[in-house]
């Protein structure tokens, strides 16, 4: 009988490898551990053995048997990594992927949508606003009144008041997304911190950098102890997180006037990464955004008392700011809706 | 403004180079816009901002420089003490003048100048910032204003007639011949100087032709004005005439410089075109201009700034600023010169020591403290713009984005009337003069303009439209338009309602989808579907119990609506849980129906009942057949 289990082993594992196919390896787990198999049939015979050898004939029977059954479940392994190997070179990898059909977000969105996860990081919330407004506050709330010579920096596009109660040139569209400072001031109780991405309109003529119609991102905030090297830090923190760590920020001094200190923020140029290209216009940097400590008029505006509350604005033409990073070299792209152009994103 | 390094350094020594002189001074604030060499000079072409007119002089221009580099001004030496002088004889002049329009007129005649060509080093000066040189005497006034920064105008005193001078405004509409020869009609509330019978001067803007300083020129009248801002900005804008004076003028000249102006003036003239004093120091005024004290607390300072600046440091750059600084305790006090008149309250101080410390020396830190929670008015949640632009662009809809401003002839396309949408006044051009009142217009022309390159085109913007038919009943909204040439009705409709479902609302979307020469368009107001959103998306029970699932092949006249037949089918019974239509043929429309009952198992002769049931009705209303 030992002899005889041995045998079915021997038999049972060349078999075994022997096989070529999944159906092959069935056949012979059939014909060793099925119902009527060899193994199967001999084990059965075991009661025949004497007694006192049934239980070292037992245990090597179970011994032999799960020996077979662990080759065939290898050998059915390798069959079956084979077998779709096989039906995988059938395919002709090289051909290319059939893509389903989907469409594009616009660059605008991505820049949007980038710049608020961005704000949202560090505390920010995003507003949005009336594009018509009034002159009160797109201008004079920032303290820009009627008059001032920073008016003419925004040739402003007026609102036909026609068969309305509105005096002419009270209404208009608005020129910055700081319109949103003094509404959201006068709303609620500092402190906020709020960004406003929107579309603003200004009188230009059209070209390569300049339209009428454009993008803005506006940020302020207001809390007791808002400094100077909060907002350079925080522009900072945006540009390196926007454009790439190695993108380096400077500031200067410049005048708004709804800030004091005002500030400039220059980027190196992300085309030639400072080296001076035809984006910079040479020089390597690239004017990035306007910026200071909120003024204490524009405070007062909005009932805030300037002596307990203080804070930082900033603004940025993000149209600028999206195809400086995709380095469009003209704005209209960004309102051409031309699919060889928004394919690309 | 253009400022030529040789002309800068005779007031202030330079040690820095150009291009690190023109970081720094772009640093401070003064903007170098370009850097270049001519003739063995280098000229700063420099954007001066509307607060600073004091450096729309080379002398201001070469004070930043003294406080970057921390040396003293060395101001003109004058070779005539005017105070001493005594004239020989006086012409006789009358001024009269409303300190309320202008609020100084100082002057001076001097007689028995020779007009003629100035010499090479003034003509030089002048052309290489670009000035045309004129005549000595237009020369010097010229060369006095850019330098000093106040403007100043000669008169040729003979042609002021019966020797009196009235600044006045005008009523509007009054004709005007500049000294340059065009010819003006002057707007209403333009201050003027007229003789006894005409105007002479267009203050602060412009001299007048008939009192101009030519050739023939023997005796002339030197005028070194204040002008009031405003009123030279309305003259200035309301003509489209702007010159050197006006946009100082209109910035604020510096108040307290006219003296000093006038002496470097008479002195040049007496030394280049000769002629002698030939009347007092006319100076009309009714205040002093004196320089003004601003307190500074260093407190504030450091906590605006959010960085700790020395005290000595603070107290180095105010007085390489010129500002007179005195400590005492806590307290800097400031005395500011009249020429900084952009420095009005403690903000403007703390600047000032800001910029020459030097904005790129300051820590960079995150604003700390307590993060705002509550949420801010006018907010808005671009996740669900982000949800719903997925869902579009998934579906093969490309976005873009088009102007708000459309043409009269693109809403006539549209059939709405441009006597009902709001209107530009001032239109940059007539494509733009219409606030759109709907996305379609700029969405078909983006189809249209895609056609030559591109077989589908699917195209869709989340965008404001402007509605109401004046300002006053005026309202902003967003839109969700889009529109394709190929995708079919259904499955415009399909993906709407995808949309609408995502967004948790149940709505009829067909009055949203027109069908158009192009294809189908689609337009929703994305405002109110956010306005009906519900966030609630809450887990239903799964069914205990298997469906009873069966397809029907309907016959059914062509002419009823799918819309109304499964309506009526599930009506008939709750377990009847889906209809949907499967296919249609020729007249023949299957139906997939899924039977459910939540509570029992239900039978297949239950759902057979209840078929039977609808069969009969919509025999009856619709001579509906089961196809055998």
């Amino acid at each position: 009988m030992e002899e005889e289990l041995v045998g079915i082993k021997n038999a049972a594992i060349s078999f075994t490898l022997e096989c070529n196919s999944l159906e092959e390896l069935e056949e012979v787990k059939l014909q060793f551990l099925g119902r009527s198999g060899k193994l199967t049939q001999t084990i059965k015979n075991i009661a025949t053995v004497p007694l006192e050898k049934r239980p070292e004939i037992g245990m090597l029977a179970n011994e032999i048997k799960n020996i077979i059954e662990e080759t065939i479940e290898q050998k059915h392994e390798t069959l079956k990594s084979e077998h779709y190997k096989k039906r995988k070179e059938a395919i002709d990898i090289t051909k290319p992927g059939i893509k389903p059909k989907i469409g594009h977000i616009h660059p605008i969105t991505q820049t949007i949508l980038e710049m608020i996860d961005i704000f949202k990081g560090i505390g920010f919330q995003v507003a949005d606003g009336p594009e018509i407004e009034t002159d009160y506050y797109n201008f004079e709330a920032l303290n820009i009144p009627k008059d001032h010579p920073s008016r003419d920096t925004q040739q402003t596009l007026y609102l036909d008041t026609r068969n309305s109660k509105v005096e002419p040139g009270e209404v208009i569209l608005r020129t910055q997304t700081s319109n949103m400072q003094g509404r959201i001031m006068q709303k609620i109780k500092p402190p906020f911190r709020v960004i406003v991405p929107g579309k603003v309109y200004r009188y230009e003529q059209v070209d390569a950098s300049h339209g009428f119609e454009f993008w803005q991102l506006e940020g302020f905030t207001i809390d007791k102890n808002i400094t100077m090297s909060d907002l350079f830090g925080t522009l900072d923190y945006f540009i390196k997180k926007f454009y790439g760590n190695d993108t380096k920020v400077k500031f200067v001094c410049h005048n708004f006037p709804f800030v004091e200190p005002g500030a400039e923020a220059y980027i190196t140029c992300t085309v030639c990464k400072g080296k001076g290209c035809t984006f910079c216009k040479r020089s390597g940097w690239v004017e990035m955004l306007g910026a200071g400590m909120i003024h204490p008029n524009v405070l007062k505006a909005a009932k805030i008392d300037p002596n307990e509350w203080q804070g930082f604005a900033f603004g940025t033409g993000f149209s600028r700011m999206a195809t400086l990073k995709y380095q469009m070299d003209d704005l209209r792209l960004l309102t051409n809706p031309d699919l060889r152009i928004l394919n690309q994103f | 403004m253009l400022a030529p390094l040789s002309w800068l350094k005779e007031y202030v020594d330079i040690t820095l180079t150009p291009s690190v002189l023109g970081e720094r001074l772009t640093e401070v604030g003064l903007g170098v816009e370009k850097i270049e060499k001519v003739d063995g000079d280098v000229i700063f072409d420099l954007e001066i901002t509307p607060n600073r007119p004091d450096c729309l002089s080379i002398l201001g221009i070469a004070r930043e420089i003294a406080a970057i580099e921390g040396k003293k001004i060395k101001y003109p030496k004058l070779k005539n003490d005017l105070e001493k002088i005594k004239a020989k004889k006086i012409l006789p002049l009358t001024i009269e003048t409303d300190h309320k329009i202008n609020p100084r007129f100082t002057g001076i005649i001097i007689d028995g100048v020779k007009v003629e060509e100035s010499p090479e080093w003034l003509k030089e000066k002048l052309l290489k910032i670009n000035q045309r040189p004129i005549n000595n005497i237009v020369d010097i006034t010229n060369y006095v204003m850019l330098e000093l920064g106040n403007p100043i105008h000669a008169f040729d005193y003979d042609k002021i007639k019966d020797h009196i001078m009235q600044v006045k405004l005008t009523r509007g509409g009054e004709p005007f011949k500049s000294v340059d020869g065009l010819n003006y009609r002057l707007p209403k509330d333009a201050v003027i100087i007229t003789d006894s019978e005409k105007i002479i001067d267009l203050c602060g803007i412009k001299g007048g032709y008939n009192s101009g300083t030519f050739d023939s020129t023997k005796t002339i009248f030197i005028r070194v004005p204040v002008e009031v801002s405003l009123l030279t900005r309305r003259s200035s804008q309301a003509l489209g005439l702007r010159s050197e004076a006006s946009s100082i003028f209109e910035r604020g000249v510096n108040a307290g410089g006219t003296i000093d102006a006038l002496k470097r003036c008479v002195d040049l003239i007496l030394e280049l075109a000769g002629g002698e004093v030939a009347s007092k120091i006319y100076d009309l005024k009714n205040q002093e201009f004196n320089p003004w004290k601003i307190k500074l607390r260093i407190e504030k300072l450091n906590k605006i700034l959010g960085i700790e600046i020395k005290e000595t440091e603070i107290l180095n750059i105010l007085e390489r600023l010129n500002l007179k600084p005195k400590k005492s305790t806590e307290i800097i006090t400031v005395t500011v010169p009249t020429y900084r008149n952009d420095l009005k309250i403690e903000e403007d101080i703390i600047e000032e020591v800001a910029r020459l410390y030097g904005y790129n020396k300051f820590p960079k830190t995150l604003p700390f403290g307590e993060v705002p929670i509550t949420e801010i008015p006018y907010f808005k949640n671009y996740k669900i713009d982000e949800k719903v632009k997925n869902i579009l662009k998934s579906c093969g809809f490309s976005e873009i984005y088009t102007y708000s401003l459309i043409s009269e002839k693109a809403l006539e396309e549209t059939e709405i009337s441009p006597e009902k949408t709001l209107r530009i006044d001032n239109p940059v051009s007539l494509e733009y003069e219409y606030l759109r009142p709907t996305l379609k217009s700029n969405l078909i022309k983006a189809l249209i303009q895609n056609k030559p390159n591109f077989d589908e085109i699917n195209l869709f913007e989340l965008g404001k439209v402007y509605l109401g038919k004046n300002i006053d009943d005026a309202k902003e909204e967003y839109y969700l338009s889009g529109i394709s040439n190929k995708k079919n009705y259904y499955e415009i409709k399909g993906i709407i309602e995808i949309i609408l479902f995502e967004l948790g609302i149940d709505e009829d979307v067909n009055k949203n989808i027109e069908v158009v020469d192009e294809g189908i368009l689609f337009e929703l107001n994305y405002s109110k579907l956010l306005e009906k959103m519900t966030n609630k998306k809450l887990f239903k029970q799964l069914p205990k119990y298997p469906p009873v699932i069966e397809d029907i092949a309907l016959i059914v006249p062509n002419e009823i609506k799918t819309g109304d037949i499964i309506d009526e089918v599930k009506k008939q019974s709750e377990v009847i849980k889906q209809v949907a239509l499967l296919d249609e043929f020729g007249e023949t429309r299957t139906f997939h129906i899924v039977y459910q009952d939540m509570q029992k198992n239900l039978t297949r002769d239950d759902a057979f009942k209840i078929r039977d049931k609808f069969l009969k009705v919509l025999k009856e209303k619709f001579d509906a057949e089961i196809k055998k």
